[in-house]
């Protein structure tokens, strides 16, 4: 190192030689340094060649001790392994029929976690899973055994959804209510099948374990069995519940109602509605004017004094303007007097039976239109969603519905006016003349 | 009483399974039976009287010849034809309503099925079971309604029309 540094040094001072001698002379210099410097290191590597043997010797011997031990420590590794296999079947033939015991402790308590959470007793009575689910867990790992007081609480628990179960237990709550606020109701259960307040069924949501009104409730009868059960406080009363603890109402929610039902008719179906409500209108119309006109009618046939203001005087009065001509020609006159009538009574009757006749069509128009929309949704998504194409299909049928039912009472609407007219008619046609000839006799 | 009880029981659950269009149906049928009823207590009772009371006034009648006499018999016979055929146009169109209802029920039945298409996705013949029955128990209940209607109301027209031939026939003019 301080060879190098003298070179160095030398080198330095080589910068400020300015003639070749003194160069010549540094370079010689440096050279003799150089060897010098050589000589000292091979001395020095001589001087340690024994100490690195004795190091050579004692890593070996080292490693040597090393080998020894893994060779030991793996041979306790086997008898270890072969101690801990007598140990375990040991313990398997001691479990013996514990073991299957265990297993059922843990199969009964994952179903019944499950079940004590969808249960509605757990509205009542909350957090019963979570014992079952830590003991389900605890049985799974078999690294610890169940105590007796484990056990028994299982059974206990099991035992309390039974006997809940068989009864019809009452106690306050919060309801969440249609409008979304909370307030405090007395809820009804009845075993693990239905929770009632007010009347009115709830539904048990276990995720948040909450209660709601359903915001759709079943017809009549079963709400009013439900108030019924909730007012009385002893014997026997009627109740409709929901064997499936919930479902079936579950699904009463997403059924379409009424009004719903109207509105996927569309276009269509609105059409159908105007033209049947047309119809109505008419009907109502035509069956006033009718009944006034009958009225009158049979006023007149008891009045000998013909008047003005039903059809029937009108057609006598023809006698009266005509008194002195021939028999063929009043006949004439009176069919002429009764084609006037004729428009006044059998008016709009045509419209309606048209209607009548064209709602129909109109629903199968709707049911051809919906088909299409049906099949274009199954060009572009295809057969996979049965959603998709039930829901188009319904669709299609709601404007037959829609049809059939503006069609049947306008039919029967029908038959009524057009009978009434027709019975008028009837007794202008046939009867005018005979009723004249009957008061010319009894005047004569 | 408990039969009565059974009975009650037993028609409300077909009710329930045909759904209320069948109520409707069932409405009609016994409304069109009643006034079948109606009819044939008319035309074998009732009218034979009326029947007797009109021969015997014609016949009383001193001529049977002139204009008026002619009018008098035509206005006797239509009023006849009008008591004999009231009431006929109402069964008549209770008759063609039937299948209509039974119809109605049918595809009111089919939406059901499409609803519960929809809203479980699936095509579980169970689930769709209360639908279908929805669906065919009305068609079933409107064509028994209709047949059963049919033969009286054919019969009644009949009758009635041969009756007013009767009429006319036996209601001679003296030439």
């Amino acid at each position: 190192m301080a060879a190098t540094l003298a070179l160095s040094s030398s080198a330095f001072a080589a910068e400020q030689a300015m003639d070749l001698d003194t160069l010549l002379k540094q370079l010689e210099q440096g050279q003799s340094a150089q060897n010098a410097q050589n000589a000292q290191r091979e001395a020095q590597f001589k001087a340690q060649q024994s100490e690195q043997v004795r190091m050579l010797r004692e890593l070996t011997s080292n490693r040597d001790g090393e080998l020894n031990r893994s060779e030991r420590l793996e041979t306790q590794f086997e008898e270890n392994e072969i101690k801990l296999g007598n140990l375990s079947d040991t313990l398997s033939k001691r479990m013996g029929s514990l073991k299957e015991l265990f297993g059922v402790l843990q199969q009964v308590a994952g179903d019944s976690s499950n079940k004590f959470r969808t249960s509605v007793v757990s509205a009542e009575i909350p957090n019963r899973s979570a014992f079952m689910d830590d003991m389900a867990k605890r049985m799974g790992s078999s690294t610890k055994l169940a105590s007796i007081e484990d056990i028994e609480k299982v059974w206990v628990e099991l035992q309390r959804e039974m006997t809940e179960q068989g009864k019809v237990s009452r106690y306050t709550s919060d309801v969440i209510v249609a409008g979304g606020t909370k307030t405090q109701k007395e809820v009804l259960r009845v075993g693990a099948f239905n929770l009632i307040a007010d009347g009115k069924y709830l539904s048990y949501n276990p995720e948040t374990n909450t209660l709601s009104e359903l915001t759709r409730q079943p017809t009549a009868r079963f709400t009013q069995s439900a108030a019924e059960l909730q007012s009385t406080q002893s014997g026997i009363v009627d109740f409709a519940l929901d064997p499936t603890g919930g479902s079936i109402l579950g699904l009463l929610v997403q059924a379409p109602n009424t009004k719903e039902q109207v509105e996927q008719g569309g276009a269509v179906g609105y059409v159908i509605l105007g033209v049947g409500l047309l119809a109505l209108l008419i009907a109502l119309e035509r069956f006033i004017s009718l009944m006034i006109m009958g009225a009158k009618i049979n006023r007149q046939l008891k009045d000998s004094v013909a008047r003005e203001d039903n059809p029937l005087g009108r057609v006598m009065k023809v006698k009266e303007q005509y008194p002195d001509v021939a028999y063929d020609t009043l006949e004439l006159k009176l069919s002429e007097a009764i084609l006037r009538e004729m428009p006044k009574i059998t008016r709009n009757l045509t419209l309606i039976k048209i209607i009548s006749v064209v709602a129909p069509l109109l629903g199968l128009l709707g049911t051809v239109t919906g088909m299409i929309n049906t099949f274009q949704a199954i060009t572009l998504f295809g057969t996979g969603d049965p959603k998709l194409m039930a829901g188009g299909i319904s669709t299609a049928l709601v404007t037959t519905v829609l049809g059939l039912v503006v069609a049947i009472p306008t039919v029967f609407l029908y038959t009524l006016l057009n009978t009434r007219s027709r019975n008028l008619l009837l007794i202008l046609q046939e009867q005018s003349a005979g009723i004249i000839a009957e008061r010319s006799e009894k005047g004569a | 009483m408990v039969l009565l009880v059974d009975a009650i029981n037993a028609l409300r659950e077909f009710l329930d399974t045909g759904g209320q269009v069948l109520l409707v149906i069932g409405l009609v049928t016994f409304l069109m039976w009643l006034l079948i009823l109606e009819r044939f207590m008319f035309v074998f009772g009732k009218f034979r009287t009326y029947r007797k009371d009109l021969l015997n006034s014609w016949s009383s009648r001193e001529e049977r010849n002139s204009w008026n006499a002619e009018q008098i018999r035509q206005a006797m016979i239509s009023r006849a034809g009008i008591q004999l055929n009231s009431n006929l146009p109402y069964i008549n169109v209770m008759v063609a309503l039937c299948p209509l209802l039974g119809l109605l029920g049918t595809v009111t039945g089919m939406i059901e099925v499409f609803n519960v298409m929809a809203i479980t996705g699936s095509g579980s013949a169970r689930s769709m079971a209360a639908g279908v029955s929805k669906a065919t128990i009305p068609t079933m209940a409107g064509m028994v309604g209709a047949l059963s209607g049919v033969f009286a109301s054919t019969f009644l027209q009949r009758k009635a029309k041969r009756e007013v031939e009767l009429l006319e026939d036996k209601l001679l003019l003296d030439h």
